[in-house]
């Protein structure tokens, strides 16, 4: 059992997914159907990238962020938000989940840096999953942002007209 | 030959590809140096470099029709090839061109005119007895005819711009209450991409696919086809794949639309190459839809499988040659694909990323050709489309070509961009794909996920993530070693959540 988390188990939780289980001292191998496969990891100063050499094949890994346990990284170009927990921590997320659910806010988030267009509803409106919130203007295209989810409109952070940077609340809609 | 020096008066990867063929042919060319990208790979490729790194003017130098031409007397160039994009189908350039006695490498003024507004191209159409999809007259000028129009001929209508091109200002109404919204936007963007705000309004054929002929001809009016390009894995009207020759075709049917798309080239008097893009149904109904003037994105596809340099045969046809072969010598061999390598998310529909490019790794191997104009180091921003590279592979069959693009992508390493790669993987996986029975409503209905990832890689990232984890956090690294390992993969679920 390590000494700091108390526990010889930890996991890596994606958001959506089950969790991946792996026993302390973490190997430098995994097994799959029985069958144990060692997995090489290297860093590559030149590209302030990892690789990961695995089964003859070479996968590129990025970390994109990291905020205590959490980590984004973009494995071979496909991005992934992966917490790593203990068994406690695990255990807590899970009772937690049930229960904070439905007063959750979603946030919509500027997926890239454009400028607004126009505002295709107010705050205070109903809106179906998929109707057009808003138009944002980015690449010399007009992207209509889609509403993620059903919900009402809580909240409108942004104006027609302005600028948005990636990342920016534009829109808080509160989930049916 | 009479063009000794080509003025390129474009960047990026098509530049590079003119420079090829023009030092094939003993052709010097001139690029423009721009303070938007004074380290552009483009420049490396040409023989002389203009520096308009000094110009002050808010338009790009590459729409900026009088500063080009200015640029070729300085210069010296005795021609110019506009490769796509830009102004490369902008009439007043190639009249300028002809004005000031440089060669445009290109159609002529008339030709990119007509074709280029499509209400004047759908009368030449029709005069020509070629088969169109219903549709108004001219431009439409209100909601309310337009509304009028679409009641005559029936719902689904796409409403296009007139000067339009590239899928860009194109919308798609299926009743009247959508018709106001569409409308404005359509309009809006038809004025922001192409400075002119009229639209037209025709029949809405709904899941054809995207079918286009590559024609050639030259300036004593001969005019052959290379064959199509099968375009119907597109999103938002943007061409993501093209494949050549189609699933969708056999030698008959592939004979009818070639007659007809020269009969289409010979009505706009065209010369040089230029593609007819036409719908085809699922009863294999096929309609007109535009002209391109210029050379295509999607060129090197008909390139692979006629053997024939289509930049080539547009400097000859500039150059008043004839044609030196006919339609009768023009064989096809294989099966070619084309992956846009764009710098875009597909985790968040296709959403254009930027970012510096820290490693840009492709395999090689004889089958492919890789068109780029970026390399390690280059940072892509918003200032450009988002296609960084070209991935053209040539095949002996279509099943073959599926192989290779597979092993191709799974080589391919790209670090500090996500890009549309994850995209190609799971397209030739996809049943629908593999068994060529798809339409152009591919990716927004025919697709469950946008991109391929195996449990196989779900897994190494779980155990990527714990590693590092485990490295910055853990007291003590080496305890009980003894320890069983195994990895119990808990229930995996299939599909990956997206974020």
């Amino acid at each position: 059992v390590d000494k700091k988390f108390n526990t010889n188990k930890l996991y890596a939780l994606a958001s959506g997914s089950e969790p991946f289980e792996f026993t302390l001292p973490l190997k430098d191998s995994i097994s799959i159907d029985g069958k144990e496969y060692s997995v090489l990891l290297e860093y590559d100063g030149l590209s302030g990238a990892y690789m990961i050499v695995f089964n003859g094949k070479t996968y590129p890994v990025e970390v994109i962020k990291k905020q205590q346990n959490k980590y984004e990284i973009v494995f071979n170009n496909i991005s992934h938000t992966i917490n790593v927990e203990t068994p406690f921590s695990l255990g807590r997320i899970k009772t937690l989940e049930s229960s904070k659910k439905k007063t959750d806010q979603a946030y919509l988030k500027a997926p890239m840096p454009g400028k607004i267009i126009s505002i295709m509803t107010n705050e205070g409106t109903k809106i179906q999953r998929g109707e057009t919130i808003l138009i944002l203007e980015a690449m010399k295209m007009e992207n209509e942002i889609l509403s993620p989810i059903n919900g009402t409109i809580s909240k409108i952070h942004v104006k027609a007209n302005t600028t948005v940077m990636k990342d920016d609340i534009m829109v808080e809609i509160k989930p049916d | 030959m009479a063009i000794k020096k080509i003025l390129i008066a474009n960047r990026g990867e098509i530049a590079i590809r003119i420079t090829q063929t023009a030092k094939k042919m003993g052709i010097s060319t001139v690029a423009i140096k721009t303070a938007v990208e004074p380290n552009a790979l483009y420049l490396s490729f040409a023989d002389e470099v203009y520096d308009n790194t000094n110009d002050t003017s808010p338009i790009s130098v590459f729409l900026n029709i009088e500063k080009l031409i200015t640029i070729a007397l300085q210069t010296r160039a005795d021609s110019l090839h506009p490769g796509y994009g830009f102004l490369s189908e902008n009439a007043q350039l190639a009249q300028n061109c002809l004005n000031n006695d440089i060669v445009f490498i290109g159609p002529s003024p008339d030709s990119i005119r007509d074709m280029g507004n499509k209400t004047i191209a759908r009368e030449i159409a029709m005069a020509n007895g070629i088969p169109m999809a219903g549709g108004s007259k001219g431009a439409i000028n209100s909601v309310e005819d337009a509304i009028a129009i679409a009641s005559k001929i029936s719902y689904p209508v796409i409403i296009k711009a007139v000067s339009g091109g590239g899928g860009r200002g194109m919308r798609i109404v299926k009743e009247d209450s959508e018709m106001a919204k569409m409308f404005n936007l359509a309009t809006n963007e038809a004025k922001k991409s192409f400075n002119d705000a009229s639209v037209f309004i025709e029949k809405y054929i709904e899941n054809p696919r995207h079918i286009e002929f590559q024609v050639l001809g030259d300036q004593s009016g001969n005019v052959i086809h290379l064959g199509e390009r099968e375009c119907s894995i597109q999103r938002k009207h943007q061409k993501l794949f093209e494949e050549a020759p189609s699933t969708a075709l056999d030698s008959e049917l592939r004979e009818q639309m070639g007659s007809v798309a020269i009969k289409m080239a010979k009505a706009a008097k065209y010369y040089s190459a230029g593609t007819v893009e036409f719908l085809l149904d699922d009863k294999k109904n096929f309609y007109f839809m535009e002209m391109n003037t210029r050379i295509q994105v999607e060129h090197p596809i008909t390139e692979a499988i006629t053997g024939i340099d289509l930049v080539e045969q547009q400097i000859r046809v500039a150059n008043g040659e004839t044609l030196s072969f006919g339609q009768d010598d023009v064989k096809f061999n294989g099966w070619a694909f084309e992956c846009r390598i764009n710098s875009e998310d597909v985790q968040s529909n296709f959403i254009p990323t930027t970012g510096r490019l820290e490693k840009f790794s492709f395999p090689e191997y004889p089958y492919l050709r890789l068109d780029t104009g970026i390399s390690v180091g280059t940072t892509v921003t918003t200032n450009f489309d988002s296609m960084i590279a070209k991935l053209i592979v040539h095949g002996k069959d279509r099943d073959d070509a599926i192989q290779k693009c597979s092993k191709i992508l799974d080589e391919t390493q790209i670090i500090g961009l996500k890009t549309t790669i994850p995209f190609f993987k799971m397209l030739f996986k996809n049943k629908r794909f593999i068994t060529g029975d798809f339409t152009t409503a591919f990716i927004e209905k025919q697709v469950d996920q946008y991109y391929d990832f195996s449990e196989e890689e779900k897994l190494l990232a779980a155990w990527f993530v714990t590693k590092l984890f485990v490295e910055e956090n853990l007291e003590t690294k080496h305890i009980n070693t003894n320890q069983d390992n195994k990895l119990n993969l808990w229930l995996m679920s299939k599909r990956i959540s997206t974020f």
